[in-house]
């Protein structure tokens, strides 16, 4: 390219040349001397230069000018390095943040799976009561399958934690069970051995096929051709290796890479394949050739009825209504079967929203500095008009200028978007339960390029263009001035007021994580240690009885375990385990809810957790397996049951198996901290015929200090019990709690961050604004001090303009944060989207920031000695 | 013994160029000598016209540039019509007979 323009320059001059040789020529040979041959020759030819510069302007120039525009402006910001950082800084953080966030939105939801033609996958599911995919159950997928034109093959999947035997040594595997179809729908190709098919999905197989994923089989197997054909065991279960995945193959959940790929009817339970309202898969099916997902939903509707119908027909009134509530729907699914889609959309796209905002400030801030500069540069920019400079192209020097500055800002910010999408990662990440690719691809670097065009251009445009209006009218010079301060004051008050909404939004997360934290739990989390153990083989109930025990009462006495106790269910935690009750002596209205929250606890649980036992008595010895059956049920129960009167004494009945209450203990949050506390009942577990949790979480309270400690004994106390038992995660309480906030945490710290990011940038801006003004209008100060005007007076005359601003910038930002605070509606907890506390308290924080951010020029100003200020020019 | 110059007509210059050179490849010097012999003396082409409409010519395609020797053995760039430039020329000349006609048909009717 640059050849190509000099050799082209080269040729034009050589063309003019031998133009103006031969009317040189021609005169000579008129009969003039050679001297006054060319001197002629060149008045008859005018100015060369200029006909190059018109033969320049035909041939297109642009690239060029471009060019010379990025040198010139990079020469010039290299003489200011100040600015240059400021300004590099302040757009790279607004980037940066915009990248990351979109990185994370791209990979939770734009990245489609790595299968054949994801586009044509569809998620067919019944729904949750708030529109969200739920799961199917094992008969529905068949109904699905038989009854749906539009699909031409589908699959159901679900996920699992076995604990595998295999080679002698037992581990927990993630597995995915997988219907017949699943390899042959996603497309894809075994990397080493077969994959599952559907004769590999059949109720009761020789030996159960197993398919693994490519990671687990160098991670377990090191990649070894021996692996297929291996044995292991799942519970009863023998299964068989066939074949490994392809490396690029995760799965079809995105942040989960599964171990083992299982066959799925011989997996499942009966009452798991046979029983209608049994939901636990996920769908799939691809599109027939021209079909549409619209098709298939139509026919998903039509399909749902039938099966719910009849689900419902058998079921008493009063539950049918229930149940035929319940809808179904089909859903795009290029990027698989996507949980975290729904979990996470509304806070990443609120938090766009905010960085969204932090970039705009970027660009003010930005803006303010490139006009300020501008100013500086007017006797230059005059000079250059004036000797014929088109006001066009000096635009597009300013452009230049930022264009340049928004290249650099991206390039640092995709730097820091990298590292920033990693702690990101990290926050949401459920301690490494979570693999999201944030890496950037297309999507993302074509996203940055958009965003660091359109703030070259925000931020470039308007001191560009102001810059060259007018600037050859000397008359207009004054208003010229004025224009300048107005459009300064309106960019200083566009960043107080984006920071005012980053602040609101701030002040109402941080203000929804303390209410979280501070609200009644009914236990201490604090001091709490718990854990699971597992037996690579179930025991006989008895035998798990007196094991599970034996146990407890070796953890009791362990050194700092102050009580030691396990319960089915881990409160606050995420679980919810509902059952209908019957209460002896009440009857429930037609539209109540007849369920109650129900966990099956040791004795000693209520003190382990620091819950208060309001009204009768604990669980003791006494409740024996063969002994009387026995519940305590919380306040909320007890009130909703029996009013004012106790309920010691009374009955209640779940599963056929009716208990006498014998204690009240205090309301504790069951799902989560957000959730109002529902009616609970407990029941001992050595009386559990009704109810068979699946295994125990075993809780202790340490005596003093960090509960983790008491973690490193743990392994050694829980294999003396018995050989065969396997220490699993253990975590701290308070830990396991902090996971179900973490939407909330990472909203008040990025919310924090970005809202104190904003503090700073708008404080920078007012001090850039005020100490120009203030250079500007150093000759009017000393003037007025001159004429008698006391320091007071100056700093007064300073800060009044800042407090005008702040008024003006607090009232906008107050008024666009109240329109918006709505959309983080239900994110928040504990105080309202229009709280005025909070309002107010982001006002002072601006408030404060900005008259001290003021205070500098103002003071400057006031120290200004009157005859210096008189000389200044 | 000069003749009384006329300035030539604004979009004519592209016109007298394209027939110039539709006779024979010609370089820039010789178009212009080219236009003075041809008039009479009567239109002089500036050269700070001359070569900005020449590369204007050359860009839209009509007129095709060469490097060639010239006359006195010197390298000179020759400009020729293009299929595209004998199009247009034949379009713009059609265009000037209508217009000069009608200029003819006013003027005398003036009189």
């Amino acid at each position: 390219m640059w050849f190509g323009k000099r050799r082209a320059e080269a040729r034009l001059s050589s063309e003019l040349r031998y133009h103006l040789d031969k009317l040189t020529e021609e005169y000579a040979a008129s009969g003039m001397s050679p001297e006054a041959a060319r001197l002629r020759a060149r008045q008859e030819f005018g100015g060369i230069e200029q006909v190059k510069e018109d033969c320049r302007d035909i041939r297109g120039r642009w690239l060029e000018d471009l060019i010379k525009d990025v040198r010139y402006a990079a020469r010039g910001l290299r003489r200011s390095p100040g600015f240059l950082a400021v300004a590099v800084l302040s757009l790279a953080l607004g980037i940066g943040a915009n990248t990351s966030i979109f990185s994370l939105i791209n990979a939770v939801m734009l990245r489609s799976l790595p299968v054949r033609e994801p586009d044509r996958l569809v998620l067919i599911t019944r729904l949750r009561d708030e529109g969200k995919p739920a799961s199917v159950s094992y008969p529905l997928f068949h109904h699905f399958r038989a009854s749906l034109r539009s699909i031409s093959v589908s699959a159901a999947h679900r996920t699992s934690s076995p604990t595998i035997v295999i080679d002698g040594s037992d581990e927990v595997a993630e597995a995915d069970l997988v219907s017949g179809d699943y390899f042959s729908m996603l497309g894809v190709e075994p990397s080493v051995g077969r994959l599952l098919d559907a004769a590999d999905d059949v109720l009761a197989p020789e030996s159960p096929a197993a398919v693994i994923s490519h990671r687990y089989w160098q991670r377990r197997f090191a990649g070894n051709s021996d692996a297929i054909g291996k044995r292991f065991t799942i519970g009863d279960k023998f299964l068989t290796i066939v074949g490994v995945t392809p490396p690029s193959f995760v799965g079809v959940r995105p942040g989960r890479t599964p171990d083992l790929m299982l066959p799925l009817t011989p997996m499942l339970s009966q009452e798991e394949r046979e029983e209608p309202t049994n939901n636990n898969l996920n769908m799939i099916a691809r599109l027939k050739p021209g079909a549409t997902v619209q098709q298939v939903n139509a026919e998903v509707q039509v399909s749902w009825d039938q099966f719910i119908r009849a689900v419902a027909a058998p079921l008493p009134e009063k539950d049918r209504a229930r149940i035929l509530r319940q809808r179904a729907k089909a859903f795009p699914a290029h990027n698989g079967v996507n949980p975290l889609q729904y979990d996470f959309s509304q806070p990443l796209f609120v938090l766009m929203g905010i960085v969204g905002l932090v970039l705009l400030l970027a660009c003010a801030n930005l803006s303010g500095l490139l006009l300020a500069r501008a100013a500086s540069r007017q006797r230059e920019i005059s000079i250059r008009l004036a000797i014929g400079a088109c006001r066009g192209r000096l635009v597009r020097q300013f452009l230049a200028e930022s264009l340049l500055l928004a290249a650099l800002g991206a390039v640092t910010g995709l730097c820091l978007s990298y590292w920033f999408s990693g702690v990101l990662v990290n926050m949401l990440a459920d301690s490494g339960g979570l693999t999201l690719n944030v890496a950037p691809d297309w999507h993302v670097l074509a996203f940055t390029c958009a965003t660091s065009v359109l703030a070259c251009v925000l931020a470039g445009l308007a001191p560009g263009i102001h810059a060259v209006r007018g600037s050859l009218r000397p008359a207009l010079k004054e208003a010229r001035t004025v224009g300048h301060r107005r459009l300064g004051r309106s960019l200083v008050i566009a960043q107080l007021a984006v920071s005012m909404v980053l602040v609101v939004g701030a002040a109402l997360f941080l203000e929804t994580l303390v209410k979280l934290h501070r609200v009644e739990r009914g236990m201490q989390t604090g001091g709490l240690l718990t854990f699971t153990v597992r037996s690579a083989e179930p025991y006989p109930a008895a035998r798990g009885l007196a094991i599970r025990a034996a146990l407890l009462e070796r953890l009791s006495s362990l050194p700092g375990v102050e009580a030691a106790s396990a319960a089915a269910t881990l409160v606050i935690a995420g679980n919810l385990w509902v059952r209908k009750v019957q209460v002896q002596g009440y009857t429930y209205r037609p539209d109540e809810d007849e369920t109650a929250a129900l966990n099956v606890v040791s004795p000693r649980y209520f003190a382990t957790m620091s819950t208060p036992l309001l009204l009768g008595r604990d669980f003791d010895p006494r409740d024996t397996t063969a002994g009387p059956k026995v519940a305590i049920v919380n306040e909320r129960f007890a009130r909703s049951f029996f009013g004012g009167e106790s309920p010691v004494g009374r009955r209640l009945t779940s599963n056929d198996v009716t208990y006498e209450i014998v204690g009240v203990v205090a309301d504790v949050k069951y799902r989560s901290l957000r959730d109002a506390s529902p009616r609970q009942f407990y029941i001992p577990w050595t009386q559990r015929e009704g109810e068979q949790p699946a295994s125990y979480n075993y809780l202790l309270r340490a005596r003093e200090g960090d509960p983790l400690r008491l973690g490193s004994s743990l392994e050694r106390v829980v294999s003396e019990v018995d050989p065969s038992l396997r220490l699993g995660r253990w975590r701290s309480y308070a830990a396991i709690v902090d996971q179900t906030i973490v939407n909330e945490r990472i909203m008040a710290t990025l919310g924090g961050f970005f809202g104190l990011l904003a503090l700073i940038i708008a404080c920078l801006g007012i001090f850039g604004m005020m100490a120009f003004q203030v250079s500007r209008r150093i000759n009017e100060l000393g003037v007025r001090m001159a004429l008698g005007a006391g320091r007071g007076d100056i700093v007064a005359l300073v800060l009044r303009e800042v407090t005008l601003m702040l008024i003006a910038g607090v009232v906008i930002g107050g008024a666009c944060a109240r329109a918006m605070s709505g959309l983080a509606g239900r994110m928040l907890f504990g105080v309202t989207p229009t709280d005025t506390g909070v309002f107010a308290l982001a006002a002072v924080a601006l408030g404060a920031s900005a008259l001290a951010a003021g205070w500098l020029p103002a003071h400057r100003a006031s120290h200004i000695d009157p005859m210096t200020a008189l000389r200044h020019e | 013994m000069d003749t009384p110059k006329s300035d030539l007509l604004q979009g004519t210059l592209d016109v007298l160029i394209l027939k110039i050179v539709a006779l024979e490849p010609l370089h820039g010097y010789g178009i212009a000598q080219r236009i003075r012999q041809i008039s009479l003396d009567v239109l002089q082409v500036q050269q700070g016209s001359l070569y900005p409409a020449l590369h204007r010519l050359e860009k839209r395609g009509w007129l095709r540039a060469e490097w060639g020797e010239a006359e006195t053995g010197r390298e000179a760039k020759f400009y020729s019509l293009t299929r595209v430039g004998r199009k247009q020329l034949e379009a713009e000349t059609a265009n000037w007979d209508r217009l000069s006609e009608a200029v003819t048909l006013i003027l005398r009717a003036a009189e």
